[in-house]
């Protein structure tokens, strides 16, 4: 049994003994009590078990007025004993004196949003993890078995359960649990009569469940791109009609819209004014918390803040901007509910308490658009590229660029979708307010079905503002 | 401060509780101090790695590895670690053998900077990037400047059933000042980095001329032409040549995707790959390299293993398991990120090896092509052997000349034939260790060190 703990209390504890030692506010603590397992596949059989790994720990921030801003002392411990605690306070009150934002002042809230309840926790997982992770490895290795020519290479199944809780100087006690699952798979087609060498499809995913009833489609669909990884030849070159599915956009848009739409990026003077054009009318993006089993959502944000659904592009203008506590104070506004304890590079971090809170995105949402299935999206495309995957998109917080390997997609031909194409790069400007060519500003059509991967729920979007650079054509200066 | 060995008993304790139970089983535990300050435009920020120490258990369970780990060292959460195991391990009826061969190696490495990072104040560091920041930001066009000092000094111990016993005291010291430059919407990008094992010396390289250099580099970008798109001739900057070695190639070379039959290189083994003139090794044994490790996560000592012997594909990276799939000898590659990650064959330092030519006899051989300079990422296709090289900036060429400055590109291609491709390779005098984050896929993230000089090749470039 694997059930959660009754009292979730790591931050509550570490609360109890700073204000038994009077630490003067503001100050909150963020505690998280983890247990991760894990299954790792090496050339189709079970390399690795690992679990339970067990971590409990915590994060505090002391807030101090210093210069007519604020310092922001942070600290995270493992050590929840008196001395522990103990020294973490003076860590976090040594790194404060030498840290300034200028914001002006933070209000801390005093109690959690009575928000309604967002799904984030899987019951299944608490009541037995290392039981349902060994069914779902068996289920996908008979899926895989199941598909001709095809194998794991590699793979590993990750589910963690945590027990998060909240407490500040002003009051506020809170906390929730959830469950996180994270799989990396390589499916590697190989044999066949054609000659072929072995091709890789690498799938990378993060949710909240274990979802084995759509293995054996998903098997099928990765063995699909498999295969068609050995027969792809170069795209071809030039500024062409691209369309861009959600599992592509997730490596994006995060990463790449990061200082455009946030109040970091606002007080740094690289996100555009409110009201900037930077895409048609028919765009808008929004930030949802609250998505059900959406890896960003939780029913507050890691420093107690409501956080609703909030436009940050609204008809193809820059609407609100995502902002914790520290930014939005810095700016002149309030929280939107995005303080969250995240890194800047690399994936969603399992234990939150080594961050200290910053402004970032919980679930990048675009809405249904008028252009329809995937199969009417490529009709509008005519002649272009269906990207299915790309190596890395390596977005640039700082400039709005992103640009990669194209591992697979499809040429598009005539408005249908033709062979299949891999190497060469595709890149460019996700978003600018100039008037350079960008994925948004030269956007064509919103499909109408969005997906929910990692931390986007968007549609496939069919865009004429990136560069295709491949093989066939000759070199050139665009 | 208290040293990581004092909770050797309660960790050897958990082995023997292991032992009856398993024909192998290890521990390897971890604890990290150090600083980051980082000043720019707007603030300043002071923070310190989390006070977080613990272990990782790993034990033989005859056809398979199983593994807990705790972040406390205490004999009750060890004692919950060491139990999870013991079911993982009672769960198991396979009688097989772990594969290859245990480490013996006992052996203590505390590496000791002549001028330690300890020595320095958080406000001597702070003023330090403040006045690098400063130089970078006194630049016309420059928006934000930010700089930034990060050290830390990890301990590991590694034990094992087998008798190993290594610890290791490794400080390392990272510096970056990035330059954001922006006019009428247009932003562009550049940085310097710097990295190594050791302490206050890493900085010292760091100069007002250099950094106004890159800060200047920024603000041009702003007028700087498209990156050519196309298949052509290009040069790689020594920092984007050690990102190929690493990233393109070295990947590929890694034992356990041999086993995994995800290498493209592995059917090559033995094969000549490249011209004679190119030798490519990973070299953990490498003194002050950032990359480098004095024991690895199985207890085997950093070492030096030539990959590419005079364009001849020579050998891999192995642990225990593939060294014995590949009747070869661990080369002290196992790597944890930390003591909550699991160990996989990882690289140390990779590098291709200097040649004899000048940057300007590679320039004069092109006829069309372009320079692709200061690489910003990188990404492994072991099993396509497909590359993917993400830059900064570059320069073209026209018959033989440097020409035009252009923006960020991205470069892809097959790896085979860039390798089979090279014409020509830099002299030592422009050989550059550049340190980086590595990861195993989308994770695992680790500090690695690449090196080269200029290398002359084709691929595909395009502008990103």
């Amino acid at each position: 049994m694997t059930a959660a703990s009754a009292d979730p209390d790591t931050a509550f504890r570490v609360a109890d003994r700073l204000r038994a030692r009077n630490l003067a506010g503001p100050w909150d603590v963020f505690g998280e009590r983890i247990r991760k397992y894990e299954i790792h596949l090496s050339a189709g059989r079970i390399e690795l078990v690992r679990g339970p790994v067990a971590v409990e720990g915590y994060g505090l921030r002391v807030l101090r007025p210093k210069d007519g801003g604020l310092s922001e002392g942070f600290q995270a411990s493992t050590d929840l004993s008196a001395e522990g605690v103990g020294q973490a306070t003076a860590d976090a009150e040594a790194n404060g004196r030498f840290s300034r934002v200028p914001a002006p002042s933070v209000e801390l809230p005093s109690q959690a949003p009575s928000d309604p309840r967002v799904e984030i926790s899987d019951p299944a997982l608490w009541q037995d993890a290392p039981g349902a992770l060994q069914r779902h490895v068996a289920e996908l290795l008979r899926a895989v078995q199941g598909e001709r020519g095809i194998s794991v290479t590699f793979g590993s199944v990750k589910v963690m359960l945590t027990e998060m809780t909240l407490a500040n100087s002003s009051g506020l006690s809170a906390g929730y649990t959830h469950t996180t699952v994270q799989s990396e798979i390589g499916i590697l087609a190989s044999g066949g009569d054609t000659g072929a060498a072995p091709g890789e499809y690498w799938v990378t995913d993060s949710g909240r469940r274990l979802e084995t009833d759509a293995l054996e489609e998903n098997v099928r669909a990765w063995a699909r791109y498999a295969q068609d990884t050995r027969r792809a030849r170069q795209p071809p070159t030039g500024k062409i009609p691209v369309i861009l599915p959600a599992e592509v956009l997730a490596g994006i848009l995060p990463g790449a819209l990061d200082f455009m739409c946030t109040g970091e990026g606002k007080l740094y003077e690289i996100a555009p004014a409110h009201d900037a054009v930077v895409g048609p009318d028919f765009l808008t993006v929004a930030d949802d918390g609250r998505v059900p089993w959406a890896v960003g959502s939780t029913p507050f944000d890691d420093e107690g803040i409501s956080r609703p659904r909030r436009h940050l592009l609204r008809n193809g203008k820059t609407d609100e901007l995502a902002c914790d506590l520290t930014y939005g104070s810095a700016i002149g506004q309030s929280s939107t509910g995005n303080g969250l304890r995240v890194t800047y590079f690399g994936p969603p971090s399992w234990n939150r308490f080594t961050h200290a809170p910053r402004p970032s995105f919980t679930t990048l949402s675009i809405s249904g658009g008028a252009g329809g299935s995937d199969e009417e999206l490529i009709e509008s495309a005519r002649d272009g590229i269906w990207v299915q995957q790309l190596g890395w998109a390596s977005p640039n917080s700082a400039t709005g660029t992103f640009g990669g390997e194209i591992r697979i997609g499809y040429r598009i031909r005539n408005g249908k979708l033709a062979e299949p194409v891999r190497g060469g790069t595709v890149g460019g400007l996700a978003m600018s307010a100039s008037d350079e060519p960008s994925l948004f500003r030269n956007l064509v059509a919103v499909g109408g079905r969005p997906e929910l991967r990692m931390g986007v729920q968007v549609p496939a979007l069919l865009t004429q503002g990136l560069t295709v650079s491949g093989e066939s054509s000759g070199s050139s200066t665009p | 401060m208290t040293d990581l060995r004092d909770h050797e008993d309660v960790l050897r304790s958990g082995l023997r509780k292991l032992e009856p139970h398993t024909r192998f089983a290890e521990v390897m535990s971890e604890t990290n101090s150090g600083e980051s300050v980082e000043a720019d435009s707007k603030s300043n920020t002071a923070t310190r790695p989390a006070r977080m120490s613990g272990a990782a258990f790993r034990a033989w369970a005859g056809d398979r590895w199983v593994e807990g780990a705790t972040s406390s060292f205490g004999a009750p959460a060890v004692k919950r670690a060491v139990d999870g195991l013991l079911d993982l391990l009672r769960a198991s009826t396979a009688p097989g053998p772990p594969p290859g061969v245990s480490a013996t190696t006992v052996g203590t490495h505390v590496e000791s900077p002549a001028r330690p990072m300890e020595d320095l104040d958080t406000e001597q560091i702070l003023q330090r990037v403040a006045e690098i920041k400063g130089w970078a930001s006194g630049v016309p066009r420059i928006k934000i400047s930010r700089a930034g000092v990060r050290w830390n000094v990890n301990e590991r111990q590694y034990l094992n059933t087998a008798g190993a016993n290594c610890f290791q005291r490794v400080p390392r010291t990272h510096f970056v000042v990035v330059a954001v430059a922006g006019e009428n919407g247009k932003t562009q990008v550049d940085a310097d980095i710097a990295g190594a094992i050791g302490g206050q010396e890493v900085l010292d390289g760091v100069t007002e001329e250099n950094v106004r250099a890159m800060a200047q580099s920024a603000v041009a970008l702003l007028d700087a032409k498209a990156a050519p798109t196309g298949r052509m001739d290009v040069i790689l900057d020594p920092g984007v040549a050690a990102t190929f070695a690493h990233e393109s190639f070295g990947h590929g070379t890694e034992g356990d995707q041999f086993v995994r039959k995800r290498s493209y290189l592995e059917p090559l083994l033995g094969q000549t790959v490249g011209p004679d003139f190119l030798t490519l090794v990973d070299d953990g044994s490498i003194a002050g390299a950032w990359g480098s490790v004095f024991f690895d996560d199985e207890g085997h000592p950093g070492a030096r293993t030539v990959l590419i012997d005079h364009g001849r594909f020579v050998s891999g990276l192995y642990d225990r398991e593939s060294a014995a799939a590949y009747n070869a000898q661990p080369t002290g590659n196992t790597r944890r990120a930390s003591f909550l990650d699991r160990a996989f064959v990882r690289m140390t330092n990779t590098i291709v090896e200097p040649g004899d030519r000048s940057f300007e006899e590679l320039v004069h051989e092109v006829k069309h092509g372009v320079v692709l300079e200061r690489w910003t990422s990188g990404m492994e296709d072991p099993a396509g052997g497909q590359m993917q090289i993400k830059v900064g900036r570059g320069h073209r060429i026209e018959n033989g000349q440097l020409t035009d400055l252009v923006g960020p590109m991205a470069l892809s291609g097959r790896v085979l034939e860039f390798l089979r491709d090279v014409r020509g390779i830099g002299s030592r005098k422009d050989f550059e260790m550049t340190p980086g984050f590595c990861g195993k896929g989308h994770g695992d993230y680790l500090p690695v060190g690449d090196g080269g000089s200029y290398v002359l090749s084709q691929a595909v470039v395009g502008p990103t």
